[in-house]
């Protein structure tokens, strides 16, 4: 074997294997069962298999997590006043008034995954001495998720996630509703949190964690300990909004996590729209109800979604830790998405292209082009068989031009309303694998890592253009959440 | 004046006392329903009353209790020219205020004292206390005596209403009805119910 892959393979394996444990981190909730006991109704209210919601949830969280009409009217748990109606008569002099659920409102959870690899020279399995099962992460993180409203129009939204004896705020945002013109139009989020990208939750998939396939590129090529993904719980201000029922739209700034000891966080700007025709309308309002009262998650509807993201962050020069200047990468993101819904068939599509300035290892350009697409069908509404499949294509302008391909065939079972469990099999077919600077090979990352992600080594005889097909692992994803 | 008459006149004369002592109900009759309010948590905040009713009304003294940081009762219904008196019986510190209407502030009462206001404006006043921001009551203050609050049913009824046709409304802070037309007949008991909603 040529010792130059290896050296560069050992070298990079710890980093792709921080790199996947950072991006396996999910956030699995889009709404928690504080909500269940503020409203006094059931998980199945919003979520299909959680956290996959159903067309009144989505509705739900694009209202900033507020039912449609009147919010107040539908909280069941008992409140403390902390003001009243009145007061907004007598302010300034008073405070606005507000209220706070009588109690906390927070949710707790836990999930993990198990893992099982067919072909022990596949690559993960390779790279953990020729393992046959990993049961590591069964439990691999527990969730404290609080949700509140102070009133009709701001509510509170945050997550504390825990995991490897770390404790991350994956949400902390203050959700402020109704700003002006038509209700739901103006809603500024102030925070941490996901960007809006599109008009579903991010994590809208029934198979992974992301319902958009993210690539932080310059992660695989050693740039940044802390890659640059397009959805993750960045800092930030966004302004978004449902006009007519039928559009949406968001517009905000981001600070990535990308920190180091010489730069901020990167700059980060973003916009998208979305226009549904058919179903429940975007914001829920007027509904008639579910056009069959027992699949509360189906609909014949199409949505469009448009997005773009610009991003401009800094990394300290590979191999100097301190000294500045940083180095800087300009990237620009481009995308959209289709979701046709049937009853209970559904199809959602999407890509985008994102291309850096300053990228590759070699600090040369690089674009990818990522497509995803997931199939899916409710059996029941405990039983959903989905097929996804995702797509990245690298084009660094200093190296090889080469594309991975996952396919994850699975079902998401919910054994109650609050357990559920995710059987899914990763095949991947990748034709080359990214080099770094001295053209040695390194290992993919990117897709929805928690259910085994791509090849992370190369086999020893590899070159970055040697193709693979491999079963990569059978993984069971458990979570609950109560 | 014949025979027949004057015999006539001096039975009322011998009976009017006794019949001014029969109860008003025998000249009077009282207007009884039910308030079904979507959603159901706003019931207790319901008023029904009739809308206007001719003549004058003798003045009246109310009380409104502070107990335990609870407006005791949560809803009083009063009639223009009343007046209120705030009682203070918790161990703490009070204050009475309303922005509504003719809007007061009755300042901070010690444990014990009271205070009074005249309500000359018709209306719902919210009552609250600057000092206990969670507290809320309301007196709600009609033209005329014919208003009652809703029980925790939402029954309500209003006594000793003189016989004639009115209009009768319903009030609630965040829900309501069509107002109804209703008749009350000396000694009988007309119904008349509301469902009132967003």
């Amino acid at each position: 074997m040529d010792m130059r892959p290896r050296a560069a393979l050992s070298l990079h394996l710890a980093l792709v294997a921080s790199t996947l444990a950072a991006l396996a981190a999910p956030a699995p909730a889009s709404a928690i069962p504080a909500f269940a006991r503020k409203y006094g109704t059931s998980c199945l209210t919003c979520h299909s298999v959680y956290p996959r919601l159903v067309p009144f949830g989505e509705a739900f969280r694009r209202n900033g997590y507020r039912f449609p009409g009147v919010d107040s009217d539908y909280v069941k748990q008992e409140t403390v006043a902390l003001g009243q109606e009145a007061n907004k008569k007598t302010f300034p002099n008073s405070v606005w008034p507000a209220t706070i659920p009588i109690s906390i409102p927070l949710a707790f959870g836990a999930n993990g995954q198990a893992f099982i690899y067919p072909d022990q020279s596949a690559s993960v399995s390779r790279a953990n001495n020729g393992t046959q099962y990993v049961l590591d992460d069964l439990v691999k993180e527990g969730h404290i998720w609080a949700g509140a409203a102070l009133d009709d129009s701001v509510t509170l939204w945050g997550e504390l996630t825990f995991g490897g004896g770390e404790a991350d705020v994956e949400h902390a945002q203050v959700l402020v509703n109704d700003l002006a013109g038509p209700k739901h139009l103006l809603n500024v989020y102030v925070g941490r949190g996901f960007p809006t990208l599109g008009s579903f939750g991010p994590h809208s998939s029934y198979l992974g964690d992301l319902r958009m396939t993210t690539v932080p590129l310059t992660g695989i090529y050693g740039l940044s300990t802390d890659p640059f993904t397009l959805v993750d719980s960045f800092n930030g201000v966004e302004a978004t909004g449902v006009l007519l029922g039928r559009l949406d739209w968001s517009a905000g700034v981001t600070a990535g996590k990308n920190v180091s000891s010489i730069k901020f966080n990167s700059e980060n700007w973003y916009a998208h729209v979305g226009a549904k025709l058919g179903g429940m309308s975007l914001d829920g309002e007027g509904s008639q109800g579910p056009k069959d009262a027992l699949r509360p998650w189906a609909e014949d509807a199409v949505t469009f979604d448009a997005f773009v993201l610009h991003s401009r962050e800094a990394f300290p020069t590979p191999g100097v830790a301190t000294a500045p200047p940083p180095l800087g990468d300009t990237s620009l993101a481009i995308g959209g998405a289709i979701r046709g819904q049937l009853g209970s068939l559904e199809l959602d599509v999407g890509g985008y292209n994102q291309k850096h300035d300053r990228g590759t290892a070699g600090l040369a350009s690089v674009s990818a082009d990522v497509e995803w697409a997931e199939l899916s069908y409710v059996v029941f509404p405990w039983l959903v068989p989905a097929v996804r499949v995702e797509r990245i294509g690298l084009r660094p302008s200093d190296g090889p031009h080469v594309d991975a391909l996952h396919v994850m065939p699975g079902i998401a079972f919910l054994l109650r309303a609050n357990v559920k469990a995710v059987l899914v099999a990763n095949i991947e077919t990748t034709n080359g694998f990214p080099g770094d600077s001295t053209g040695a090979p390194l290992g993919w990352m990117g897709g929805n890592a928690d259910w085994g992600g791509f090849a992370i080594a190369p086999r020893d005889t590899s070159t970055t253009t040697s193709p693979r097909t491999e079963i990569q692992s059978l993984a069971l994803f458990l979570a609950w959440a109560i | 004046m014949t025979p027949r008459a004057h015999v006539v006149g001096r039975l009322v004369a011998l009976l009017a006392p006794a019949l001014g002592a029969l109860p008003a109900l025998a000249q009077t009759g009282s207007i009884t329903g039910k308030v079904e309010a979507t959603p159901a948590k706003y019931l207790a905040e319901t008023v029904v009353y009739v809308k206007h009713a001719p003549g004058t009304f003798p003045p009246k003294t109310e009380s409104m209790d502070q107990r335990a940081l609870t407006f005791i009762p949560h809803v009083l219904v009063i009639t223009k020219g009343d007046t209120v008196r705030f009682l203070n019986h918790d161990t703490v510190a009070h204050n009475v205020y309303s922005p509504d209407g003719e809007a007061y502030n009755l300042g901070t009462f010690k444990p014990n004292e009271e205070r009074t206001h005249k309500f000359e404006k018709e209306g719902a006043y919210s009552q609250l206390c600057s000092i206990h921001p969670e507290m809320l009551g309301y007196i709600y203050v009609n033209q005329n005596p014919y208003a009652a609050a809703v029980d925790a049913k939402g029954r309500y009824t209003i006594k000793n209403v003189p016989p004639g046709s009115y209009q009768l409304v319903v009030w609630n802070p965040k829900l309501k009805a069509p107002e109804k037309p209703i008749t009350v007949t000396a000694g009988k008991a007309a119904e008349a119910n509301f469902a009132i909603k967003r």
